[in-house]
């Protein structure tokens, strides 16, 4: 569900491809992310744009994501986020931990700089 | 076959015209079908779909039958998915082989598909009570633990009315929990929602809710007024915790002081309290600056004082509730539900009334939902 776009020397590039990412997917995208942030040992740039709907243990993987880059000196960011999923997580106040882009260009020119 | 039960199946077979056939009868009999040519094909559309039952041809060129058994049972979401092979003739050796990889049976390819339908129907019977039998257990040892993630009675408050109404998705306690603490001078009233609903969840909501219940008493032990600081306490211990590594909770501290009524509020990664006020009719959102339980040491916790009139209503309530479905697709729509409580105020409605509203929706809803509502006595000054 997790499938790699691009591998550059300082980020991947991966999208998430799930529409209603729940409970079902958590823990294998949880399991899955992780890994890729092991093995690559970089900051991971995950492409939302197919999502339409995450619930909590989703957020919660996604979280757990972030905290384990974080531990290792790397960073989770996202890009494309659909209208509602961006508003839950501002209600929530995730927005405030995750780095969140419009779309994977505008992530690109960031992280490049 | 009682009513409800998914039927989700996933056939692997290179032969298109046995997996045409096999999948017309499957749907006919009610069974959803997705199929797949190859286990490559299969081991994709595993990733975006999660079925009820593997049906797996043995013989397949390329990766086969086994070959995908083994990197199916190498993925911990999908291990547990009863799988049966399909073979053209009877041979011990590879039927002890495939049974070995834990697959549940055999069915021969020249067995009359009624037969086959027949068998899958059964199996995924015995799952479903398998299911069953296995959360009444969890409910029996929950119950008998004596661990209650909400309330058995209202609190009884001077000047206030609180009430709440909470579904547990699934029946499986866990996830959502709600506390009331009575102390002296204070009511605490306390709101959670543990993130993802896991069979283990009562357990961790369990601890969670032991750190939150021991921070708050020693909030009142030692005099430490600030709810920030208890919520900074409890993420602390949270954080600090490697048995609760990755379990993350949004919580929503409410204190009502009971000789001066003034209401004190402090959010963690919560949702927006909805203030319903009757003299103006304007239903205003309350938000929290906090960080959810357990992200970062640091959660940026404020708190808030919430002046109450005489018969103003403050409602908290979890993400359950604002989880719509629409279209056959689901959603979060956190204004939605907002736009519904204020139609329900406009009619004139009381809690009770949307709990009976909320409870005629609540087969719909996915996730455990929880409200709780705190009225200022209409009489009290």
């Amino acid at each position: 569900m997790l499938k790699i776009v691009n591998e550059h020397p300082q980020y991947i590039l991966a999208k998430v491809e799930i529409a209603e990412a729940n409970l079902n997917y958590s823990d294998q995208f949880k399991t899955e992310l992780v890994s890729l942030l092991k093995d690559k040992g970089r900051i991971v740039l995950l492409n939302m744009e197919q999502v339409t709907y995450v619930d909590s243990s989703f957020l919660g993987a996604l979280v757990a994501g972030l905290k384990h880059a974080l531990g290792a000196g790397n960073d989770l960011a996202l890009s494309g986020l659909q209208k509602d999923v961006h508003d839950l997580l501002k209600l929530i106040r995730l927005d405030k931990v995750f780095k969140i882009y419009a779309n994977e260009q505008a992530a690109i020119a960031a992280l490049d700089q | 076959m009682s009513i409800g039960i998914s039927k989700n199946i996933l056939l692997v077979d290179d032969n298109p015209l046995f997996l045409k056939i096999l999948s017309q009868a499957l749907t006919t009999a009610g069974f959803s079908c997705h199929t797949a040519k190859s286990g490559c094909e299969a081991l994709d559309s595993l990733k975006a779909f999660k079925p009820d039952v593997i049906l797996s041809d043995y013989e397949m060129p390329g990766m086969n039958g086994l070959e995908f058994r083994l990197q199916v049972l190498q993925i911990d979401s999908l291990k547990e998915i009863p799988f049966l092979f399909l073979t053209a003739h009877e041979d011990e050796g590879i039927m002890y082989t495939g049974l070995n990889l834990q697959a549940i049976d055999y069915v021969l390819k020249t067995t009359p598909f009624d037969v086959i339908v027949a068998k899958l129907t059964n199996l995924l019977h015995t799952v479903s009570k398998q299911r069953e039998i296995t959360e009444r257990e969890i409910r029996k040892t929950v119950a008998a633990l004596n661990i209650k993630t909400v309330p058995a009675a209202m609190p009884q408050l001077n000047g206030f009315d609180v009430d709440f109404w909470h579904r547990s998705y699934q029946n499986i306690p866990g996830g959502d929990f709600i506390d009331f603490i009575d102390t002296n001078n204070y009511l605490f009233v306390v709101i959670g929602d543990l993130m993802g609903k896991k069979w283990k969840a009562w357990f961790y909501t369990f601890t969670y809710l032991s750190y939150i219940r021991a921070a708050i008493r020693f909030s009142v032990i030692t005099g430490n007024s600030s709810l920030a600081n208890t919520l900074q306490q409890i993420n602390a211990v949270v954080c600090q915790d490697e048995g609760l590594a990755d379990i993350l909770s949004s919580l929503s501290l409410v204190r009502i002081e009971k000789t001066t009524s003034r209401v004190i509020y402090s959010g963690a990664g919560d949702l927006p309290l909805l203030h319903y006020r009757p003299d103006v009719q304007e239903l205003k959102q309350v938000k929290s600056t906090g960080m959810l339980l357990g992200v970062l040491p640091d959660g940026f916790y404020t708190e808030q004082e919430i002046t109450m009139a005489p018969s103003d209503e403050l409602y908290i309530f979890t993400d359950g509730l604002i989880d719509i479905s629409s279209g056959g697709q689901q959603k979060t729509d956190y204004r939605y539900f907002a736009n519904q409580m204020s139609g329900y105020f406009q009619l004139g409605q009381s809690f009770n009334d949307i709990k009976y509203s909320l409870q005629q929706q609540a087969a719909g809803f996915t996730d455990d939902s929880s409200i709780i509502c705190i009225k200022k006595n209409s009489k009290h000054a």
